[in-house]
């Protein structure tokens, strides 16, 4: 994905990677002393480093950016996967299976859900009014749902 | 039921709120959609957030075992709500290992009920309660986890391997019941001790004829009669020394099992005596009830660290009855017990002393000052045995490996051929 945005943007490479290393830095401290409180934080800058390859190549709609978001939420998912299975419990046949079948649900979900925002976007669509205001109703909605999910781990 | 909910979740509802308003903001639908999947992910958690309903029981098959015996633990689960994923845990004290998977993890599917059998080997003796079982209910993704025990712990009493004794130690003095011990006094019995003339009162059968023939008048048997024998098992839990699970203590446990098994078996009344920071006692009794009071005692004993100094006079009379052979096994460790056991002689009290030896349990370092402490050590318990057998006590050695028979065979040899020395 940092490649993906380097090209994207070859200017500011420098600043990317700064960026991208940073997140790596994270997800491997997630990954090696086990702090998964810390692994939304190591996506953050993954995100932030697409966003800033965003805003400099400018021009249209990205229409790689359901991929991106997909391989954002596997990474974090497979990340807690791998520290779940540190605790070395043996599972019966299936269990695994079950949880791999419903990662990839997640994650097609997350595909399909993506690319529909991004198809809704380039559809001729009048009532800029109507888009903006369930946009904000969607942002208040999630921020309440963010607060409420946090409230419940903290 | 301890719920805990993973901390991602909130960390995606934050990302997707984070992309959204971003995106809003900078009117690029690419943030938006980068803030997609984390809004599904966030939302998949909360619909998966329902609390099960876990029911779990744990049941052993025996309650009672030798070492090296294994039990079974059953473990029953249902869950009327099914869980994607159940973790079991049976936690097990350090002297008993699972032979089979634990903890594990199942999938248990609504209003079905799984039973599980651990395969539990017990390697030490002791007393235990198993349980309870814990168990940790997870969603499908991992968002949410339900953490709970179950099932009332269940007791497991692991008794010492017992030793095959072919002879026993005999006392100097038996006492006045019957018994399998042939006494030294004369009575009635079976094993022909010695003639005397014959005195009013004596019957007709116990004439002996050729000696009466002989001397031309009536001359009768005697018999050493067959008595029991009280024998009190001393155990000195003052101290050990134990190194990668194996200790004195260990040692004097099975010792003490081994005999009083054998001497209730002859119908002897053994008592018990554990004399050390926890002090506690059996008043001799015969019969098999007593073999298990003796081996429950046992299994409660332990090393507890004192500071408190203890002499023979806290224990009650009847805890010490005359004329009994007292069993002392001990490490050797501690001086209390040394001076406990060198009254019990000075009072009269016919005393056997079997050093559990921690000699092979004891590794000194490589260095000069190591070698010379140990040296030392050694030389120490030398004189301590020198002050027992000037007093003319028997003090035998047994070390892990060796049959019990060994020291006891000794024992005998010792009261066989050792003689006062007079100046």
């Amino acid at each position: 994905m940092l490649g993906y945005a380097v090209a994207r943007s070859p200017g500011l490479a420098g600043l990317l990677v700064a960026f991208g290393a940073v997140g790596a830095v994270l997800l491997l401290a997630v990954l090696v002393r086990g702090l998964d409180e810390l692994l939304p934080w190591a996506l953050a800058p993954l995100g932030v480093v697409y966003a800033i390859s965003l805003f400099a190549a400018g021009g249209g709609i990205d229409e790689a950016a359901p991929l991106v978001a997909t391989a954002l939420l596997l990474c974090g998912e497979l990340a807690t996967w791998s520290l779940d299975a540190r605790w070395s419990i043996p599972a019966e046949q299936g269990v695994e299976l079950r949880r791999a079948a419903a990662l990839g649900a997640l994650a097609l979900a997350g595909l399909v859900a993506s690319a529909a925002v991004v198809a809704s976007a380039a559809a001729p669509a009048g009532g800029g009014l109507a888009w903006t205001t369930l946009g904000a109703a969607s942002a208040v909605g999630i921020v309440g749902v963010a607060v409420a999910l946090l409230r419940r781990t903290g | 039921m301890t719920r805990s909910t993973s901390p991602r979740l909130g960390g995606y509802a934050s990302l997707a709120a984070l992309g959204l308003i971003t995106g809003l903001a900078a009117g690029r639908v690419e943030l938006i959609a980068l803030a997609a999947p984390f809004a599904l992910a966030a939302l998949a958690g909360a619909v998966l957030g329902r609390t099960p309903r876990i029911e779990a029981a744990l049941s052993l098959d025996r309650d009672r075992a030798l070492e090296g015996d294994a039990a079974s633990a059953t473990i029953k689960v249902s869950s009327a709500t099914g869980v994607d994923r159940l973790e079991l845990l049976l936690p097990l004290p350090g002297e008993l290992v699972a032979a089979g998977r634990n903890p594990r993890a199942l999938r248990l599917p609504a209003g079905e009920q799984r039973t599980l059998e651990l395969a539990i080997r017990c390697e030490r003796w002791g007393a235990f309660r198993l349980g309870p079982l814990l168990f940790r209910g997870r969603d499908l993704l991992g968002f949410h986890a339900w953490e709970a025990a179950a099932g009332e712990p269940q007791p497991l009493r692991v008794y010492p391997s017992v030793e095959t004794l072919h002879a026993l130690l005999p006392p100097l003095e038996t006492q006045v019941f019957v018994g399998n011990q042939v006494s030294r006094a004369h009575g009635d019995g079976i094993e022909f001790a010695d003639v005397r003339q014959w005195a009013p009162g004596d019957r007709v059968r116990r004439i002996n004829w050729r000696a009466s023939a002989r001397r031309g008048e009536l001359w009768v048997n005697e018999q050493h009669p067959e008595r029991n024998t009280d024998v009190i098992l001393f155990l000195d839990t003052f101290a050990e020394v134990r190194v990668h699970g194996r200790g004195t203590h260990d040692l004097a446990v099975r010792a003490a099992t081994s005999l009083a098994h054998r001497y209730l078996q002859r119908k002897d009344r053994v008592g018990l005596v554990s004399f050390g920071g926890f002090l506690s006692w059996l008043l001799p009794r015969s019969g098999t009830l007593q073999l298990y009071k003796i081996v429950d005692s046992l299994l409660q004993t332990d090393i507890v660290l004192t500071f408190a100094s203890r002499g023979v006079d806290v224990l009650p009379r009847r805890s010490l009855p005359p004329k009994a052979l007292v069993l002392a096994l001990t490490p050797l460790l501690d001086p209390r017990s040394a001076g406990a056991l060198l009254d019990l002689r000075a009072r009269g009290f016919d005393l056997v002393v079997v050093e559990v030896s921690p000699v092979e349990f004891v590794h000194p370092g490589p260095d000069e000052l190591s070698q010379l402490s140990y040296r030392l050590w050694k030389l120490s318990r030398e004189a301590l045995r020198s002050r027992y057998e000037s007093a003319g006590v028997p003090v035998v050695q047994w070390r892990e490996g060796v049959p019990l028979d060994v020291p006891l065979e000794e024992v005998r040899a010792y009261r066989r051929y050792a003689r006062a020395a007079r100046a």
